[in-house]
């Protein structure tokens, strides 16, 4: 099995009296594609701070690629190769498509080199993701879904061997989702990264994952083959039984 | 004025440079005075704004790191030659810029603003208990000033210098980290900027041309007394000059600062009793209407042509 390129051991996130997360454990290997999922307020948001260096956990450790990253900055967990997108996209508005990817690639990019010659460049990588007519406009003149993608390409800048996509697909048609979740799968295929995707829209989020790990108030419940998981009471129980209406459960 | 390559800014610079050297030949003294003012508003403006521009910071610790490079000349003149102390001046400045810099530049906004006028306040204080515990004296006599071609030139090539570092920092990796910070810290940080480091470096750099620049001008005033050279007046004007010629450009604080500065001094002559008040009424009207500065109206041209 391949080596561990990012572990949380008992990751725990208090505030004041909240336990956001709760003694979380999760070891991502290369190439692993990971779902996320579980209620609204059940951590997965404020995991993947800890896990992309932007919150320091109460407790726990977090070790990138074999150093142990706890308390350091964001940029140490991205020059190690951690990248990430945002719930909400936060593109810099002012500057191109182009000029966002290149950020990434200017910074922890530099450190090192992509799998894939072709994803050095900006402009492939907007290729890749369909936003190649939208180079040289301003990010934040795009429409919210482009932006998504946009984030997406920042993130592949940063030449990651781990790609954190926070709802990467929110707000997209059925179609544009199902779209969204073959390019993830691409990226990971092509590039031999290790992905973990948080998506709301669970279903197709199942269909894509080869493992799924399951958060409930803060703690996880579950971590496999997303068949067995579906099936686990604990989780049907927590989640998958209210999916229906999953925004009356309570946080 | 961004079509414009880094290496035509740094020529025009240069020409521009050798072009305004022949002033203290060809400017009665009147006019030679007012260059200097107008040169040294551009390096404070133009260095200012290469941070503050940049990261939308809010500082005022202008008159602090002008202060202290003052005052490396007032201490030092007796026994360094002229370029040295103004070469220490910057450097002083940048060392503190940086140790401060280092504690405060994780606040925001009104806080750091506050904090940074603060300072040019506590740096007064200091020097002011400083020279009176142990030299028993409050101000200093400026002996064997250089003349005031000397003062020009100087002035003159620290202003060059400023416009060409601030050119090339906008070019580099550290000013692209710069802007990014400006637009969204956290999002540089996951993008692997160490955003720490790049503020320190940032602002002490731009402390550096503030410093070298009071150190430049302490001479031209025989005495030198901290309420003369921690004036709060050289923070605020600085920070006007950039902001309404656009802060975020190169070209902007630079217009302004010539521009501000013959205003200032036309108003001053023609309406000696008014002018601060028709000053302040303009600026009033330049920050409603023109929010993005003079450079928005430069940008807005180009843009129809």
């Amino acid at each position: 099995m391949a080596d561990v390129l990012l572990a949380a051991k008992g990751v725990t996130v208090r505030f004041g009296g909240l336990t956001a997360v709760d003694n979380v454990e999760l070891e991502v290997r290369a190439g692993e594609f990971i779902g996320v999922i579980g209620p609204n307020g059940a951590g997965k948001t404020t995991l993947f701070h800890t896990l992309s260096g932007v919150l320091v956990p109460s407790a726990g450790r977090l070790v990138v690629a074999g150093d142990d990253l706890t308390g350091r900055p964001a940029h140490a967990f991205a020059t190690h190769g951690v990248a990430r997108t945002f719930q909400t996209p936060r593109v810099f508005r002012d500057m191109t498509a182009e000029q966002n990817v290149r950020f990434g690639l200017e910074f922890a990019g530099r450190t090192r080199m992509h799998a894939h010659d072709a994803f050095d460049d900006a402009r492939t990588i907007l290729g890749f993701l369909g936003l190649a007519d939208a180079a040289d406009i301003p990010a934040g003149g795009l429409t919210p879904a482009r932006q998504r993608l946009l984030e997406i390409g920042m993130a592949l800048g940063a030449r990651p061997r781990v790609l954190l996509l926070d709802e990467a697909a929110a707000g997209l048609t059925h179609t544009e989702l199902e779209a969204a979740a073959q390019l993830i799968r691409r990226v990971r295929d092509e590039l031999g990264l290790a992905v973990i995707w948080i998506e709301h829209a669970v279903r197709v989020l199942m269909n894509y994952v080869e493992r799924v790990a399951v958060l409930h108030q803060g703690r996880k419940i579950a971590d496999g083959d997303p068949r067995a998981v579906s099936k686990d009471p604990a989780v049907i129980e927590a989640y998958l039984g209210e999916e229906g209406e999953p925004e009356k459960k309570a946080a | 004025m961004r079509a414009l390559g880094l290496r035509s800014i740094l020529a025009a610079t240069g020409v521009s440079a050798v072009v305004l050297a022949a002033m203290p030949w060809l400017l009665p003294d009147f006019w030679l005075s007012l260059a200097l003012t107008c040169l040294m508003y551009a390096a404070l403006a133009v260095s200012w704004a290469m941070f503050c521009g940049a990261t939308n910071y809010l500082s005022l610790a202008t008159s602090a790191f002008f202060g202290i490079g003052a005052y490396v000349t007032a201490w030092g003149l007796a026994t360094l030659s002229y370029p040295v102390a103004v070469i220490l001046g910057g450097l002083a400045a940048a060392a503190f810029a940086t140790l401060v810099g280092a504690a405060v530049l994780h606040l925001r906004g009104a806080y750091f603003a506050v904090l940074t006028f603060g300072l040019g306040e506590l740096v007064r204080h200091a020097i002011t208990y400083f020279e009176k515990s142990y030299f028993k004296t409050v101000g200093r006599v400026i002996q064997e000033a250089p003349s005031s071609t000397t003062v020009y030139l100087t002035v003159l090539l620290i202003a060059a210098a400023a416009v060409c570092v601030c050119a090339m920092v906008r070019a580099s990796r550290l000013g692209l980290a710069l802007a990014g910070i400006g637009a969204d810290e956290e999002r540089t940080q996951t993008l692997g900027v160490n955003a720490r480091r790049a503020k320190i470096l940032g602002f002490a750099l731009s402390a550096f041309f503030a410093g070298a620049i009071g150190a430049a001008i302490a001479v031209r005033w025989t005495y030198i007394d901290p309420t003369a050279v921690f004036n709060p007046f050289i923070g605020f004007q600085t920070v006007l000059i950039a902001m309404v010629g656009g802060a975020h450009t190169l070209i902007g604080p630079l217009v302004s600062s010539v521009v501000f500065s013959l205003l200032t001094e036309f108003l001053r002559l023609q309406f000696p009793y008014a002018f601060l008040i028709l000053l302040g009424t303009l600026l009033i009207l330049l920050v409603l209407y023109l929010p993005g500065g003079l450079a928005s109206l430069m940008q807005r041209r180009w843009v129809r042509g």
